[in-house]
């Protein structure tokens, strides 16, 4: 073992006894970065937990192509769907064939919106109606993120059967309505054969207020037959990007419009969903980090008070041959191990705090989000906490390192 | 014949406060060789500490050399001095200087690991030195449980642990009673008889008595005396 490795041995030592020394100072000055490191941990964790739910999810459904025409491209999905500005933008017959006709595509599935009443034990309530294949009412809404509280989604040829929304099932009438209870909707009988999982105001979707029918009994109870997005499934996903512009090539030239359609592959959409969370993340973490900038300031008054009080034992130390670079390293190791001892604390509270601020979020907007924190968000919590430990003691250490020996032993 | 091992030309100290220049030590030429046990007396203000601090490394000179074992220490740089003090000088102060949070064990292991010696050694030695200083019953005690006496025999077994070849002691009895400070003195004279330089500051004459050669400061000058 070198004079380095023996050094730094000697130093962790002579730093662990001074902060047991001063337990009261040092466990301050230790909780600063305790709670700096729990905020990146938390966040860290929960942002994770969100890119790895959303994206594992629709992933799964990279099959998939989402047409939407004008401004209802946002809302695609969730079936929000009556923002678009005039009635000219419906798919028509020849888009649909059209773009059966181009390669690689397996199936096309319209989609329509309509608003719609339902009647429950003689109350009435205005909803959101979305009519769609069976097939895809189950691969697009059964996907983990929006998912069946309880029930079954519509089976192929199943007529007058519906799936509702949370807020349909538990809040829109006096009594719950259950699976197997009979709605109206618009005068007909429906049979409720699912309801979905509270999806809440923080999700992509919106099918708390929704009724999931089939497109054939949406056609028979609304007479509407237009729909502004269709959802397409192709044999290749690799294919899905060019796929995707055949099908705005196509359908733009059929309206004599650049803009008039968008087709969205799920890659695009878990790109685009990424970078949000992405930037989401940054900000959140840039908040976090003014604890972290909090602590290391507490670290150095810390650090500079103890150089101060221990004036005379620097100039002891030196006068037994310690040389400038020995204390310097003496009160870095110092910084370094309070750091990592909040560090460590903070990604043990961090862990805890992920999981509660997750409970949190999912009761108040609904969902289920797991925070996910990988080995890797933990070695950069304890780099991070090396860091800010080295960089704040710095100064007090170079003050240290500088001192002069006899005026440091004469020190009173 | 005994080899010279510390050895001064012309060194002198002036401190400069704004524009009052103040000669602390004028050039003082003096030879100690190996061995050698000195005292070194003068009132309050003389000049002892300042000669002290030159001899102990821990001051640079205003002017003037200082050769220790044949090396020029005057013109060498901070960490060239900590090597010095760490591998030849021993420190004894007044005030015991001991690291409060170490105990004496580890007071005395300190220095030795300034110097890259493995922990199982350091404390077999420290565990050695605090014997010769008849503290191996107050090892584990830290300072603050010790009494002065006890102290400042810590603080030679310190300054003993880097087998120095010169030991620095300031006023080494000046805070402990008189039967403390005789034991003291004895252990010192112990470690001179085993040929190791001793040089004592002192204000007490009959600690003065007991070198073999005595040194007078008086406004910065140095003088040899006899007792």
């Amino acid at each position: 073992m070198g004079r380095c490795e023996k050094l730094l041995i000697d130093n962790l030592k002579l730093a662990l006894k001074n902060i047991n020394e001063r337990k009261t100072r040092s466990f301050l000055t230790l909780l600063g970065i305790c709670i700096g490191i729990m905020a990146i941990i938390s966040l860290m964790g929960i942002g994770e937990g969100m890119q790895q739910a959303i994206t594992g999810e629709l992933s799964s459904l990279s099959d998939t192509i989402v047409l939407s025409t004008g401004d209802i491209s946002a809302n695609a999905f969730g079936g929000g769907g009556f923002e678009h500005g005039d009635g000219d933008e419906y798919l028509t017959d020849r888009d649909i064939s059209d773009i059966e006709r181009i390669n690689g595509i397996k199936d096309v599935s319209p989609i329509l919106f309509t608003a719609g009443v339902i009647t429950f034990n003689g109350d009435s309530n205005s909803v959101s109606l979305v009519g769609i294949d069976a097939e895809n009412m189950e691969k697009i809404f059964g996907i983990g993120v929006l998912g069946l509280e309880s029930g079954e989604f519509i089976s192929e040829g199943k007529q007058n059967t519906c799936v509702i929304g949370y807020n349909i099932a538990y809040e829109y009438f006096d009594a719950d309505i259950k699976l197997g209870n009979r709605i109206d909707i618009n005068g007909k009988n429906f049979a409720v054969v699912g309801i979905y999982n509270k999806q809440g105001s923080g999700m992509s979707t919106e099918t708390d207020d929704n009724i999931h029918i089939t497109q054939r009994d949406f056609e028979k109870i609304t007479g509407l037959s237009d729909s502004s997005s269709a959802i397409i499934r192709i044999y290749d996903v690799t294919q899905a990007d060019e796929i995707a512009e055949d099908i705005e090539m196509a359908i733009n030239e059929n309206h004599g419009d650049e803009d008039f359609a968008n087709a969205i592959t799920m890659t695009s959409l878990i790109e685009s969903i990424q970078q949000i969370l992405s930037i989401a993340q940054v900000v959140l973490l840039s908040i976090a980090s003014i604890a972290l900038v909090v602590a290391s300031i507490g670290i150095m008054n810390t650090m500079l008070t103890s150089v101060m009080e221990r004036t005379r034992e620097i100039g002891i130390m030196k006068a037994i041959g310690a040389t400038n670079k020995d204390v310097l390293f003496i009160f870095i190791m110092e910084g370094i191990l309070i750091s990592i001892i909040g560090g460590i604390a903070g990604i043990i509270l961090g862990i805890f705090g992920s999981n509660a601020l997750s409970t949190v979020l999912t009761s108040s907007f609904g969902g289920a989000l797991n925070p996910v924190i990988s080995t890797s968000t933990i070695v950069l919590a304890i780099l991070v906490a090396i860091l800010v430990g080295m960089l704040s003691s710095l100064y007090p250490a170079r003050k240290a390192a500088k001192m002069s020996p006899i005026e440091a032993v004469r020190y009173e | 014949m005994m080899e010279d091992i510390i050895v001064t030309k012309d060194l002198s100290k002036t401190y400069v406060l704004g524009k009052i220049t103040v000669p602390a030590l004028k050039a003082t030429s003096i030879t100690i060789k190996r061995g050698d046990y000195i005292s070194i007396v003068g009132p309050s203000g003389s000049g002892k500490s300042t000669f002290m601090n030159l001899l102990g490394c821990l001051d640079t000179p205003s002017s003037g050399h200082l050769y220790i074992e044949g090396t020029d220490v005057s013109i060498l740089n901070e960490n060239q001095l900590a090597r010095i003090r760490r591998e030849k000088i021993g420190f004894i102060f007044q005030k015991y200087n001991l690291i409060p949070t170490l105990n004496a064990k580890d007071n005395v292991a300190l220095s030795m690991s300034f110097v890259g010696v493995n922990l199982k050694t350091r404390i077999k030695r420290a565990e050695e030195l605090l014997e010769l200083v008849d503290l191996s019953k107050r090892m584990d005690h830290k300072p603050s449980e010790l009494s002065g006496g006890e102290q400042q025999r810590v603080a030679i077994a310190r300054a003993l642990s880097n087998k120095p070849t010169i030991i620095l002691a300031d006023e080494p009895t000046g805070n402990v009673d008189t039967k403390s400070g005789d034991k003291i003195m004895s252990i010192l004279e112990d470690i001179n008889a085993q040929g190791e330089t001793i040089i004592v500051v002192t204000h007490d004459p009959i600690i003065a008595k007991r070198a073999n050669r005595n040194l007078h400061i008086q406004d910065g000058e140095v003088r040899e005396t006899a007792y």
